[in-house]
């Protein structure tokens, strides 16, 4: 379970988030939505430390690391209690896909070669990547990069996966796929945090959806509470303007 | 002027021992200067506090002097520290033991150091903010993320002008003969100043550098092509 309390930062002047407080359980997968700029992508950074918050509390499991007190052992204590996957994938491009699920497995967790090679070759199979376990991330089509990127996050088996946006960055046709396995992968009982702004997907796979704007969390509830009758007037002007560009969901 | 072709390859043939100690002389100092240069452009990257500001000026001060006037200022001052520090630790060394060409590479090496600090700068530079990210967040620490994901990427973006550094040390390395080292630009000068044929002799000399360049710009587009393969769209 993760646990975040009074999560502030600042860029410069700018106050990005403004305490924000958000328990999630585990197996639980929340979603995340809320306008561009919001603070959204700085939020999932902060949890996973990419970003270092002003102030707040963050627990992942049984580590809890105050923003004012971090040293170098917690944060990368914290660290390897989460597993991020990025809006433009990030895969490691020098390494092939398998590569690149194997690589924290054996520079990480120490696993010997042999095994971390049979993990990443079972985790790529399950995301259909199995024909492409020696390509390198230039060869892949975007939705494969992003599903490679979902296998690397699986392999940590962290508590867990937060994914910002995953299919923001892909065309169209690619969205399918991707949505597909984070599905598969959500009926599996893996924690997830969600940003994204495809709201079918939210509804079907979220156990509760988490409504930001401006630093803060507006309004959160269960998916069909929250699109089918929102309490707050910001989430309902939000939802109205995202609806009719949601037609290419599924 | 009278050219005489028999020469060169007179001259050519008597130059080729040269060979062995121009390439000593290119290798150590791109070796070591490529060590140098990581560091350095490492520590400038990442803000090293204290090493950051050394390396600047280290930078600033090799890329604005000649590399003749390293390599003099070299000569004259380490035979004066190796003595002092030989009678403080009464370590029985004496300069006049350290042969000459010692002091070439290690003002060779200062000299390649910064210049490819800047080449290693730039490829570092060159690699996505989101593969170091990428690191962290899969749990490696920050030297790891570094020596498996950063560095090699940018090794292979700064290829070409590691390779123009190279180059740039096999010509330079001509100004050891200020020091009495023997490399192939000296032993034209011998080659030639027996027969009073300086031309045929330089132009022996030339047509080895400029074959030795070939062979390192082949050997640096083979490496390239092995290295560089992912970003082409391979296949392991
Ligand atoms: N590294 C940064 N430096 C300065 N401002 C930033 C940085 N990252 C994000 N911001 C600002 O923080 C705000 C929130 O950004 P972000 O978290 O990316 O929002 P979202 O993901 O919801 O679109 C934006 O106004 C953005 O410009
Ligand atoms: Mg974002």
């Amino acid at each position: 379970m993760i646990r975040l309390s009074g999560i502030r930062k600042s860029f410069g002047r700018q106050e990005v988030l403004k305490g924000i407080d958000l328990h999630v359980g585990k197996g639980e997968v929340v979603a995340i939505l809320g306008p561009s700029g919001s603070g959204k992508t700085t939020l999932l950074r902060c949890i996973n430390y990419l970003e270092k918050p002003g102030e707040g509390e963050i627990r992942i499991g049984d580590q809890a690391l105050d923003a004012r007190r971090a040293g170098k052992k917690d944060v990368h204590a914290l660290r390897r209690r989460s597993a991020m996957v990025f809006q433009q994938y990030n895969l490691f491009s020098h390494k092939t896909a398998l590569e690149n699920v194997m690589e924290g497995l054996v520079v990480v967790k120490k696993m010997s070669k042999d095994e971390a090679r049979k993990r990443g070759i079972a985790l790529l199979e399950k995301v259909g990547l199995g024909a492409k376990l020696d390509a390198y991330p230039s060869r892949l089509s975007g939705g494969q990069q992003q599903r490679v990127g979902i296998a690397r996050a699986l392999a940590l088996e962290p508590e867990v996966i937060l994914f910002d946006e995953p299919t923001s960055a892909l065309d169209p046709e690619l969205v399918g796929e991707v949505l597909a396995v984070i599905r598969r992968i959500a009926k599996e009982g893996i924690t997830m945090i969600i940003v994204t702004h495809e709201m079918g997907f939210a509804q079907d796979v979220a156990n509760r959806v988490v409504f930001m704007d401006e630093g803060v969390i507006v309004e959160e509830g269960p998916p069909a509470q929250l699109f089918g009758n929102p309490k707050e007037e910001r989430t309902r002007q939000f939802l109205k303007r995202l609806t009719p560009e949601a037609s290419y969901t599924i | 002027m009278k050219l005489d072709p028999s020469f060169i390859w007179t001259a050519f043939v008597g130059l080729l021992p040269a060979i062995p100690t121009t390439l000593i002389l290119t290798l150590v100092s791109v070796t070591c200067g490529f060590v140098i240069g990581t560091g350095t452009a490492l520590a400038r990257m990442y803000r090293i506090p204290v090493l950051a500001q050394i390396a600047s000026g280290y930078v600033t001060f090799i890329r604005g002097t000649p590399m003749l006037v390293h390599l003099l200022l070299i000569y004259f001052s380490l035979p004066l520290l190796i003595d002092a520090l030989s009678a403080q630790f009464d370590l029985g060394w004496n300069s006049a033991k350290v042969p000459m060409i010692a002091f070439a590479f290690v003002s060779f090496s200062i000299t390649a150091g910064a210049y490819m600090s800047e080449v290693v700068r730039s490829g570092l530079m060159a690699i996505d903010r989101g593969q170091m990210e990428a690191a962290l967040s899969v749990g490696m620490t920050v030297p790891q993320a570094i020596r498996r994901i950063v560095f090699p990427q940018a090794v292979a973006a700064a290829l070409p002008n590691l390779t123009n550094s190279v180059i740039g040390m096999l010509h330079g390395s001509t100004l050891a003969f200020t020091v009495s080292v023997v490399d192939l630009n000296a032993k034209a000068q011998i080659v030639a100043s027996t027969n009073w044929k300086y031309f045929e002799a330089y132009l022996a000399a030339a047509i080895i550098f400029w074959g030795l360049t070939i062979a390192i710009e082949r050997i640096a587009a083979a490496i390239e092509r092995r290295i560089s393969l992912y970003s082409r769209g391979g296949v392991a």
